[in-house]
């Protein structure tokens, strides 16, 4: 039995639900926030994730960061050394989706050395008669990015946990990995 | 004097911040080489030596595998406080192979070293082995 821990960076364009999605997750569904409340920095949340079928489990710590320019070089300053990466895109908003090819360039500046595993998150997917981007499209460009891709609703509380359980396990997966390479050195 | 297991000598693991109960931090002062410590995710990650009785080091040598870098703090209080910092390094990456570090301490009287890793060359970072001289 092993407790990992994961710093989760949380980044996407303003007000495509990262604040909203990572509370709806927190407080398993209890809580959806309505109104528009903009995060101005870093915001940490921590949950613990069991991975299923073993006696393990991850202990994330979501940093949700500021979509807003205004703000990024602060928050970058407390992203230090990200271990899995949840980017977040608003489907009804096509200028969020061109976004994530920046986002996931600066992510990946702060980790040099390692590989991060990464999900893409098409959220609100609830406001079907407005969507701008096909899922067909996102999912092409995620796996063309090494990432997963899954799409959530925070509103109707539909797959709010999947971008995390992902995160979770592909962590659980690497760590795993990284024992087997260890234990092949000696 | 090379001591191989630092354990033998009374010497104990008294703080880790990860634990895998299958690579628990004892691995360290075991003076086995093939096993091991691992952390367990994110930066920084510690652990603190204790010794039996106050030391006069001159050397200590590391084995790892994917630390980048490495600070190294004293104490020479009973308690482990008032660590005072006495070496950083940067350690280099060779793929397959464990990183042998060495670190001289001119004398130094010690009864805690305290060893952070604040950066790594992957999400997790091994030490093998520490040995004193
Ligand atoms: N229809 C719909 N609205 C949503 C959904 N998720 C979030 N919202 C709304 O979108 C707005 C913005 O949500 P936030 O979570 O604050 O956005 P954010 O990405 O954290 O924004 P910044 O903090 O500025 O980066 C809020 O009014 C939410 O209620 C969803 O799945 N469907
Ligand atoms: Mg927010």
């Amino acid at each position: 039995m092993v407790k990992l821990r994961a710093r989760c960076l949380l980044v996407g364009d303003p007000a495509v639900g990262k604040s909203a999605l990572c509370h709806m997750f927190r407080s398993d569904g209890a809580h959806f926030q309505k109104n528009y409340s903009m995060t101005a920095g870093v915001e940490l949340l921590v949950k613990s994730i069991s991975i299923p079928e073993t006696r393990d489990s991850v202990e994330l710590y979501i940093f949700d960061s500021a979509g807003r320019e205004t703000f990024v070089e602060a928050c970058e300053k407390l992203w230090g050394q990200p271990s899995v990466l949840c980017l977040v895109f608003d489907v009804s908003s096509e200028p969020s989706f061109t976004s994530c090819g920046r986002w996931l360039e600066r992510v990946r500046a702060h980790c040099p050395d390692s590989h991060i595993p990464g999900v893409l998150v098409g959220n609100k997917s609830d406001l079907s008669s407005r969507r701008e981007v096909e899922t067909s499209v996102a999912l092409e460009w995620a796996q063309s990015q090494g990432l997963e891709y899954c799409e959530t609703s925070t509103k109707e509380m539909e797959n709010c946990e999947a971008p995390f359980l992902t995160l979770a396990q592909a962590f659980h997966a690497s760590y795993q990995d990284r024992l087997q390479t260890i234990q092949n050195l000696t | 004097m090379i001591d191989h297991a630092l354990s033998s000598l009374g010497a104990q693991v008294v703080l880790a911040t990860s634990c895998d109960e299958k690579h628990p931090p004892e691995n360290i002062i075991d003076g086995n080489i093939e096993t091991f410590w691992i952390s367990t995710g994110m930066f920084p990650q510690e652990f603190i030596i204790r010794f039996a009785e106050s030391m006069k080091i001159s050397l200590v040598t590391l084995h790892s595998y994917n630390v980048k870098t490495l600070k190294i703090e004293k104490s020479i209080s009973d308690d482990a406080t008032d660590f005072e910092p006495i070496s950083e390094k940067q350690l280099e990456h060779i793929e397959g192979h464990l990183q042998t570090t060495d670190i001289p301490l001119n004398g130094l009287t010690v009864t805690h070293l305290r060893f952070i890793v604040t950066s790594g060359f992957d999400h997790f970072v091994s030490v093998h082995r520490i040995s004193i001289e």
